[in-house]
């Protein structure tokens, strides 16, 4: 059963008095526990994609439903709620809270969706224990290595129960032992509880081992093959 | 959660966090003790001059209020007047005075001086120049002396004469005939108001009456001091309201120089402290700035995984008060410790003396301030604090997610 529906999404953005098309006439759908790589050269649009799905930004024609409802319709306020109930985000920058721990890093983002302290705080824990951090649970971001704190990120962007999680360029700033390391906990996270990952990547690795690849060129998909496992 | 994330975000630059700290704690420390120096002087002025010069409340003959003319006595029914007056329980003492201007002279030099012609045991009760007789200076008047008057200081320094000196009174009478009488210094006083001290001088009503022609009994004012002075009001109402015919005056109506320094300091101490807090709000709205610039990208990662607009207006605004309020107790500790010590000790101004004393202040300041200010005081630390979070959070929130996460 198809989680996200992408029907003929169109963006342009102004570059000086050109206008330069990012997305051009998009169409596809993600189903429920996928695990794809969203690959393509820089400037292909594979960000401008994910921040489309991801309703960080709108498009300027087409639609984009998740489950029922079409991010490109809900205003400022309403997407602000969605992302938060809905959506999962990995950056490529790790974007921790620096002054906050891995613990409540993961529990911040449950503190916002009102989940009580005690609820927080078991799944918190759970989380960094499934992302193989469960001895770091009070390190702060500066005490952690870039593979860890991605972990962390990751544990944080399943801490909101979200339908899918996306993941730009996630191990761009990883070194090739923290990459296989996260790139392992995520297809077992996919694997075992059937959580959609979409990735923006440029990394052969992460390629390898996703499931499917579309790959995006000049705002347009070519390619789209699933992977036999 | 926010309010630990705002609190640990102050301290993420921890320099630049303590110079704003204390720039508004040094500000406080600063406004707190100037505003406590005036404070204190004014109430001190406020203090000495009800209780030297005006009393909480003072009775006339409406026409004698106009033109202090010695005619104008206190007529009617002066005893059911003060029996009333021994009957409101506001009320700790009053004094019954004949006052007229006369001439004071010397063997070396004469003046213009107000007579206060008083019962001294009565007016010892209701103001405190018997107190302000130092012990080389003489004493308060004592019975079966003669004709005695106590002067101030500065005007036995005008009239060349000392204690024991007699000086001689001058004056018209009821009748308008020119009278007058010698007088035996009895005491010589002193107050932080050297205008009064040469202005005024007192004498026992008993011995002044006859030279004036007057009954005995006769007095032009009553000056009544009150328990408390919160009852000023109250008491002046009953009074007019049973005596319509006489004018009874509050120590604000009769001396509105010391009437507009009570009513308006406390509003020029709020001025004061606000043009010093709004200068400090500039910085904090600098430093604010700076932060949200350092953390572009962790804000706009907020507002992707769905921290709303609200709660990052909060948070930031929590930083903005944070650090306001952080300065602002340490600066009004220190404001509150070095006006509690200078407030035990006194300030003196030694070489400026003669300059306060002539505009009828003390030279020794004691510095003080009341709760409610310290609690406005702090309110007002707050609201500079989301005063100034304004204009940065806004800039925050203006932020577009997608850009902010890619800011480098």
């Amino acid at each position: 059963m198809s989680i996200i529906t992408i029907e003929d999404l169109k963006k342009s953005y102004r570059d000086s008095e050109v206008a330069v098309k990012a997305l051009n006439g998009i169409n596809l759908t993600f189903d429920q526990g996928e695990f794809a790589a969203i690959v393509g050269p820089s400037g292909s649009g594979k960000t401008t994609l994910l921040n489309m799905v991801g309703g960080l930004d709108k498009p300027d024609s087409g639609s984009i439903l998740i489950g029922e409802v079409d991010v490109a319709k809900l205003n400022s306020r309403k997407l602000i709620d969605f992302r938060l109930h809905n959506i999962g985000f990995v950056f490529q920058s790790y974007n921790l809270i620096p002054v906050l721990t891995a613990f409540e890093n993961v529990e911040f983002i449950m503190n916002l969706q009102g989940v009580k302290r005690e609820k927080r705080q078991k799944r918190a824990v759970e989380l960094l224990e499934a992302v193989g951090l469960g001895e770091r649970i009070h390190s702060r971001p500066s005490k952690l290595s870039g593979g860890q704190q991605q972990r962390v990120a990751v544990a944080r962007a399943l801490a909101s129960r979200p339908r899918f999680i996306l993941a730009d360029e996630p191990t761009a700033n990883l070194d090739s032992v923290s990459t296989r390391n996260l790139l392992d906990i995520m297809e077992k996270l996919n694997h075992e509880e059937k959580i959609t990952f979409i990735f923006s990547t440029h990394d052969k690795r992460v390629v390898d081992k996703a499931h499917r690849v579309i790959v995006l060129e000049d705002g347009i998909v070519v390619k789209d093959e699933k992977v036999k496992i | 959660m926010i309010w630990i994330i705002a609190w640990k975000n102050i301290w993420r630059n921890k320099v630049r966090s303590l110079v704003v700290v204390m720039a508004i704690a040094f500000g406080l420390l600063g406004g707190v003790f100037s505003s406590a120096v005036l404070k204190g002087t004014g109430d001190q002025r406020v203090r000495e001059g009800v209780s030297r010069e005006t009393s909480h409340l003072q009775i006339h003959k409406p026409a004698f209020a106009e033109d202090n003319d010695v005619r104008y006595v206190i007529d009617g029914d002066r005893k059911t007047l003060v029996a009333v007056l021994d009957t409101i329980k506001f009320i700790e003492a009053w004094s019954p005075r004949v006052k007229f201007m006369a001439m004071a002279g010397s063997a070396n030099a004469g003046t213009g001086v107000m007579v206060m012609g008083i019962d001294p045991e009565k007016e010892r009760r209701v103001t405190d120049i018997h107190s302000l007789i130092c012990d080389s200076c003489g004493s308060w008047f004592k019975e079966g002396k003669g004709m005695q008057v106590v002067v101030g200081q500065a005007l036995a320094k005008k009239l060349k004469v000392h204690l024991n000196s007699k000086i001689i009174l001058t004056f018209q009478d009821m009748q308008g005939n020119l009278t007058g009488g010698a007088f035996r210094i009895c005491g010589i006083y002193r107050t932080s108001n050297s205008v009064f001290d040469e202005m005024n001088i007192f004498v026992n009503r008993t011995d002044i009456t006859p030279l004036l022609a007057a009954d005995i009994g006769a007095c032009h004012e009553i000056a009544i001091r009150l328990k408390d002075a919160g009852m000023t009001d109250r008491v002046q109402q009953t009074i007019r309201k049973l005596f319509p015919s006489i004018l009874i005056q509050n120590w604000k109506e009769i001396d509105p120089l010391l009437g507009m320094m009570n009513d308006f300091m406390d509003l020029w101490l709020y001025l004061f402290m606000g043009i010093i807090l709004l200068a400090l709000g500039f910085g904090i709205i600098n430093t604010m700035l700076m932060a949200i610039l350092e953390r572009t990208r962790e804000l706009g990662m907020l507002a992707a995984i769905g921290m709303n607009k609200q709660k990052i207006f909060s948070l930031i605004m929590l930083e903005s008060v944070f650090l306001s309020l952080t300065g602002g107790i340490i600066g009004i500790i220190m404001g509150v410790l070095l006006t509690l010590y200078t407030n035990h000790t006194g300030i003196n101004l030694g070489s400026l003396t003669e300059g306060f004393e002539k505009i009828g202040y003390n030279p020794i300041l004691y510095p003080s301030l009341n709760i409610i200010y310290f609690i406005n005081l702090t309110l007002m630390v707050v609201a500079t604090g989301i005063l100034a979070s304004v204009y940065p959070a806004r800039r925050a929130l203006k932020l577009h997610p997608a850009e902010a996460i890619r800011n480098e």
